[in-house]
């Protein structure tokens, strides 16, 4: 069988993949540590900061996790073909029908009638926009949260969350939901490579997957 | 000023030096620059003193009483020579038919131009039963004085945002001003209770300026209520270097460190409490040693608590309250179950490696 390789993932997507990657893995320690600081500092004087550095790293990885979503933002609209809004939500009979043949799938049924597919698959695609609609609100709460006196935080932030105390608990709430997230967004990828060759998890590297040449 | 903090008597004989002082302060409080001072003194000094309604509702009267504590000015120049307060349950002398005849009368002669001040909030269930004075409700009461008055305050968290009786709940249906209010300007001085400072400031704004001060989206002056009490706080430092308070009464707690993680929500709270302080001697909660419980935010007492924990907990119906950690530690579990099963079915099958893959199939 011979294999042909394809261009799937652009520089710019694979640079949002792992731009969030890194974030969200900062965001989720520093965020720990910020809630409940596991540290004490005996001494005083020492010009040791802990809380204060472990602030500037959370809000520098907030910076990079915006950027990220924005990036990604971006390429829903403008990306290729594999990278676009259309092409990850059950919007046509095309997507509808890899819905149905990803669960089979994922079910371990055979005859699934698998299409060859280069860009996600949709049940993929939804929980990914999904992610991203969660990750907006994650970025209001975190910049309504930073920036508390800043005039229009202010104003979006009692609109959308409530009050600061709200925010809080809805930002922290949010965190669980990006480590559940990554947690089965790993399994899933072990997983797909076990079954198929396309090599899904080099293409987030290489921006490449592989076909067998005879299907087109 | 007088020595108010350490005479017995109350004192009105304010001399000139101490009333100017007083005016200063007031002035460094809103923020206002030194040349509007002069402006200040004599909106403070001028003959024709605005009539005051001081409307009280379902609360405890306790922002009464700070305000009694007062100094910049205290109460008694404040109701005597700055303000007429026409009708307060209080401190007025008349009682009965007498206090309701001098509410009517302010109203008939001052319509439009009276301030009115609420203290307390509203109670809307039941037709407003639950709190009646001289045989009306609340409700109506406010409905009559409201669309009558230049400008509204409401003084304090009942009357702001509801308060402990809004609290979970809220047998009595109680509201804020604001949320009954329409037309009148309404002002929002939360806590439990408001520093004076930030009340008194409020009302000589109005006098010099002829209107409310700037205000954030939650109607509090930004003048007392602009920045969060964690960024100001005497204890920050402590916060930035990583000093806590464990538990009460530990070393932590006895060398003034933070108490962040004893629960306190002055990072979620706005107000002036560490710079503007009470009651003359210098305190505020957390200069004694107790986390804010963030009294002058909407619905505190449900968003707030558990007072010594940092979130609040979540409510899962037949289960009861849980942590925010705890709950998301427990899905983490299930889904880690979850794709445990799944994976043990993949190997099961025989389908996650050697068959299954269509190109290899092909191959065989």
């Amino acid at each position: 069988m011979i294999y042909e390789k394809h261009y799937v993932w652009s520089i710019l997507l694979r640079l949002y993949h792992w731009s969030l990657v890194i974030s969200i893995v900062t965001l989720a320690v520093t965020g720990f540590y910020i809630n409940s600081p596991w540290t004490q500092t005996t001494l005083e004087g020492t010009g040791l900061y802990p809380i204060l550095a472990m602030r500037n790293i959370h809000g520098l990885a907030g910076y990079l996790f915006t950027a990220a979503i924005m990036v990604r933002l971006f390429l829903l609209l403008f990306g290729n073909r594999h990278e676009r809004i259309l092409d990850m939500l059950p919007v046509t009979s095309r997507n509808i029908k890899n819905v149905s043949t990803t669960l089979c799938s994922y079910s371990y049924q055979h005859d699934c009638h698998d299409e060859e597919r280069l860009g996600h698959n949709v049940v993929a695609g939804i929980i990914y926009i999904l992610t991203i609609v969660i990750a907006l609100f994650q970025m209001a709460s975190g910049f309504y949260l930073r920036l508390p006196e800043n005039v229009f935080w202010q104003k979006w932030g009692v609109t959308l969350f409530g009050t600061q105390q709200h925010a809080r608990f809805i930002h922290h709430s949010l965190m669980w939901y990006f480590i559940i997230f990554a947690f089965i967004h790993i399994y899933l990828v072990i997983w797909n490579d076990l079954r198929n060759p396309d090599g899904i998890t080099s293409s987030i590297f290489t921006g490449n997957k592989f076909r067998p040449r005879s299907i087109k | 000023m007088t020595d108010t903090a350490h005479s017995t008597d109350l004192d009105l004989q304010v001399n000139r030096r101490g009333f100017l002082k007083g005016c200063t302060i007031v002035a460094a409080a809103l923020g206002i620059s030194e040349a509007m001072i002069p402006k200040l003194v004599e909106a403070a000094t001028s003959a024709q003193r605005p009539p005051v309604i001081w409307l009280h509702f379902q609360e405890c009267t306790g922002c009464t009483e700070s305000l009694l504590r007062a100094s910049h000015p205290d109460i008694g120049r404040l109701i005597l020579e700055i303000i007429s307060l026409d009708y307060h349950e209080t401190v007025m002398a008349a009682a009965g038919h007498q206090a309701e005849k001098s509410l009517h009368d302010t109203l008939d002669k001052y319509a439009g131009k009276f301030l009115c001040v609420v203290e307390g909030g509203i109670p809307t269930k039941d037709k407003g039963i639950y709190c009646k004075i001289a045989g009306r409700t609340a409700v109506d009461i406010l409905a009559e004085v409201a669309p009558k008055a230049a400008a509204i305050i409401a003084i304090g968290s009942c009357a702001t945002f509801g308060g402990i009786q809004a609290a979970a709940p809220n047998p009595t249906g109680s509201k804020g001003v604001r949320d009954l209010v329409s037309g009148t300007p309404v002002i929002n001085i939360p806590g439990c209770p408001p520093n004076p400072i930030s009340f008194l400031g409020t009302v000589l704004h109005y006098l010099t300026f002829n209107r409310l001060p700037v205000t954030d989206n939650l109607g509090r002056p930004l003048f007392a209520y602009g920045r969060r009490i964690h960024d100001h706080c005497e204890r920050r430092a402590h916060f930035d270097e990583g000093r806590f308070a464990e538990q009460f009464g530990d070393f932590g707690h006895r060398n003034g460190y933070c108490l962040y993680k004893l629960g306190c929500k002055g990072p979620e709270t706005f107000s002036n409490c560490p710079s503007a302080r009470f009651n003359d001697v210098d305190v505020w909660p957390v200069s004694v040693g107790h986390g804010c419980i963030g009294c002058t935010e909407p619905n505190f007492w449900d968003t707030m608590t558990p007072f010594y924990e940092r979130l609040p907990n979540v409510k899962i119906p037949g289960i009861g309250g849980t942590t925010v950690d705890t709950a998301g530690k427990t899905i983490l579990g299930v889904a880690a179950a979850a794709v445990g099963i799944h994976a043990a079915i993949g190997i099961g099958k025989k389908v996650i490696k050697g068959c299954g893959c269509k190109g290899e199939k092909k191959e065989s």
